[in-house]
């Protein structure tokens, strides 16, 4: 309890909004409420349920709530996981188009966050079907570096680039990341580096400089910063190295010029919830969460708050699992006082879950 | 089961669908986020598996998959397979894209809708897509930030210019389009960046053949026109930067936002630049930050940095105080 009395007087001090408060129990149970069912509404997250898992799972994870999960509740979830995994390699989003004796491709974002709840649930990876994932990500790459969410099929008619964006290049970062998959490196690097616009931020594709907002820049920033750490991606033309300095810069002013009290995503937008996390995620990758001004930033947050629980993208809005989770992540960054586990920026789980992770990737590779 | 809709007829009970046998999704008990779904979509989508195990092609399934699409417009799944569809039926496309003008109103923020049309266009591939650059004009129109129709219609620039389809004079209106944009809202970030793809970064872009001088007499009148516009700021940094031009010389059109008499020296050299309303509109609070940055950075691009950290801290201190530490870092950085 002398936690809660530190906040509540740290909050009457600087946080005048409506919602004071964290309130960590019904968050609780939002997101338990959330795992166990969605209503009818949620229909048009159909196809990515893994996604919506990985929400709550991570936010429960953060709330440090997992453990009050039965052993036989966790594995029943972790079997309904290994079901989505792909005879050809990664992981689908749903159950829903599964047809008796018929393989469905894997889905780039679903198989980063399939592995991610895999870790949070510290499921034994065993039955991860390594070389597959391998040959599924390497099928995802385009000629020009840039990741598609599905294998590339040149003859296709289904076939085009239009989703082929930063975000698939950070889901594809944190894989590599993870089982060191061969992929070209250098060319998903330079790929970042034409994505780059005159403000600093990052714009989903090369030359969709209009469209750049806070979730690219973090999918660039996390991105470049996963590559980087990997021994085998040495930068031959030394791009990276030698603008590297210059171009943090820009994006660290870029970054912090949009917090508002809260984050917008772009100039000229409102505060939401999410850039919380996506802009405040990128100024701790680059080295500088000390300028973000925290407080400011938490008393938005806290604002957005549902009573029952959850986060809406603003105060006015209904809670929703992505806005929910996301601005736990950022309050775990820079509010370590609030109880909250602690944050991989660049995975975008608990630290504990990423070790986990790490250590569980490298005993079944040994295994090999 | 209890429906909404007391109308609705399950598939079952329609003759049209007599000689199916549904497949039932196959979820785990232990399933994670299971989604309480209404009748309609469950009935539908057991019969879109049933309709996509026998690889079906026909006009009962593009209906199926266009009430589900209604339904939830981000089913991938569900898209390719009616893409396909219209394919294989040989269906005249120009249909689908007037169906899809209706479905983008209501979803204009799923990718799907939008990778949907992009693959109409690039089957029909009209030999001038003027009229689909009218309907993503006429579409930004209500929304005019967009990323999802910016996108698009950065493609729908890129994909027939490199077809060799988009004429100089498109390209010219297309920039007075932009413009007008700009004109009526010269905060919206979005048309900016599209200025920057007409004017500079798109193939045989022009912006770049004057030295820059044209952009960067359009920012600054942009500036003089609402001066606390950060997009119209960070374009005139951006462009600087990219031309590889100093910051300097443009002094005396920016230092009446500053607010600082010990400066006016400097700016007293012979210039045509666009200048500053004088006096300024009344609602202009002084100084303006974006300002006072570009005068630090033009001290430090004259190796100033003592006066440089002097503005920075400035900043840090009372006129930008969300910032604080970010200005209190950028003051020590130029004096180290
Ligand atoms: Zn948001």
């Amino acid at each position: 309890m002398s936690e809660q009395s530190e906040v509540d007087e740290m909050e009457q001090e600087h946080v005048p909004a409506k919602q004071k408060t964290f309130k960590k129990n019904a968050h609780i149970a939002y997101f338990t409420r959330c795992l166990k069912a969605l209503p009818s509404q949620a229909e048009g997250q159909d196809g990515n349920r893994i996604t919506i898992a990985f929400f709550c799972l991570s936010a429960l994870d953060l709330l440090g709530q997992l453990h009050t999960f039965s052993e036989e509740q966790r594995k029943g979830w972790i079997e309904w996981i290994w079901r989505l995994q792909s005879s050809s390699g990664g992981f689908r989003g749903s159950t829903c188009m599964d047809i008796p004796d018929e393989n469905q491709p894997g889905h780039l974002p679903s198989t980063y966050t399939a592995l991610m709840c895999l870790g949070i649930l510290r499921a034994p990876l065993d039955r991860l079907d390594v070389v597959a994932l391998g040959k599924f990500l390497r099928s995802c790459q385009a000629a020009d570096g840039s990741f598609s969410p599905t294998p590339i099929h040149d003859d296709s008619p289904l076939t085009s680039r239009f989703e082929n964006d930063l975000r698939m290049t950070y889901c594809a970062s944190v894989i590599q990341y993870l089982i060191n998959v061969n992929i070209d490196i250098s060319s998903a690097q330079r790929l970042i580096h034409r994505c780059r616009t005159w403000e600093g931020g990052y714009a989903s594709k090369p030359g969709v400089i209009e469209s750049q907002e806070g979730g690219t820049t973090y999918c660039a920033i996390a991105s470049l910063s996963l590559f980087s750490s990997n021994s085998e991606s040495i930068d031959i033309e030394g791009v990276y190295e030698e603008m590297k300095m210059v171009e943090q810069e820009a994006t660290l002013r870029w970054a912090l010029q949009r917090q508002i009290g809260g984050f917008q995503g772009r100039p000229g937008k409102l505060e939401d919830v999410c850039y919380s996390f996506w802009i405040g995620a990128t100024i701790h990758i680059l080295g500088h969460p000390q300028l973000i001004d925290s407080l400011s930033d938490l008393s938005f947050l806290l604002s957005a708050q549902s009573p029952l629980g959850g986060f809406g993208k603003d105060p006015e809005a209904y809670p929703d699992p992505y806005h929910s989770y996301l601005a736990l992540a950022a309050i775990s960054l820079s509010h370590p006082d609030l109880g909250l586990l602690s944050l991989d920026p660049r995975l975008n789980v608990s630290n504990d879950t990423a070790d986990y992770l790490m250590k569980e990737m490298k005993r079944i590779r040994t295994k090999i | 089961m209890a429906t909404a809709t007391s109308s609705y007829i399950p598939l079952a009970e329609r003759s049209i669908w007599s000689d199916v046998q549904p497949i039932p999704q196959d979820d785990a008990p232990d399933a994670l986020v299971p989604i309480m779904y209404s009748q309609e979509y469950k009935d539908a989508m057991d019969y879109f598996r049933a309709v996509s195990a026998r690889k079906e092609y026909s006009d009962r399934a593009l209906e199926l998959t266009e009430s589900i699409l209604r339904m939830n417009a981000s089913h991938y799944t569900v898209w390719g397979y009616r893409m396909t569809t219209l394919l294989v039926l040989k269906k005249e496309l120009n249909e689908e894209l007037e169906l899809m003008n209706s479905f983008a109103r209501e979803n204009l923020k799923s990718y799907q809708v939008w990778h949907h049309r992009l693959l109409l266009l690039t089957h029909i591939s009209p030999e001038h897509p003027t009229e689909e650059i009218d309907y993503i004009h006429e579409s930004l129109l209500p929304d005019a930030k967009n990323y999802h129709t910016w996108a698009y219609l950065h493609w729908l620039y890129s994909h027939f210019s490199s077809l060799g389809r988009i004429s100089e004079k498109e390209w010219s209106e297309e920039l007075r389009w932009c413009e007008e944009m700009i004109r009526v809202d010269g905060r919206n970030n979005s048309a900016w960046g599209w200025r920057w793809f007409l004017r500079i970064s798109r193939p045989g872009a022009e912006g770049i053949k004057d030295d820059g001088k044209e952009e960067i007499e359009y920012t600054l009148r942009a500036i003089h026109r609402i001066p606390h516009n950060v997009s119209a700021w960070n374009y005139l940094r951006g462009s600087l930067k990219y031309l590889k031009k100093p910051l300097t010389p443009l002094l005396p059109a920016i230092l009446p936002y500053t607010e600082r008499e010990d400066v006016t020296i400097t700016a007293k050299e012979e210039t045509n630049l666009p200048m500053p309303s004088n006096p300024l509109p009344r609602d202009t609070p002084l100084p303006i930050s974006y300002a006072l940055e570009f005068l630090a950075e033009s001290y430090q691009e004259q190796g100033l940095s003592i006066e440089a950290a002097a503005v920075y801290t400035e900043l840090s201190e009372k006129y930008d105080r969300m910032r604080s530490a970010y200005w209190a870092y950028r003051a020590k950085r130029c004096v180290v």
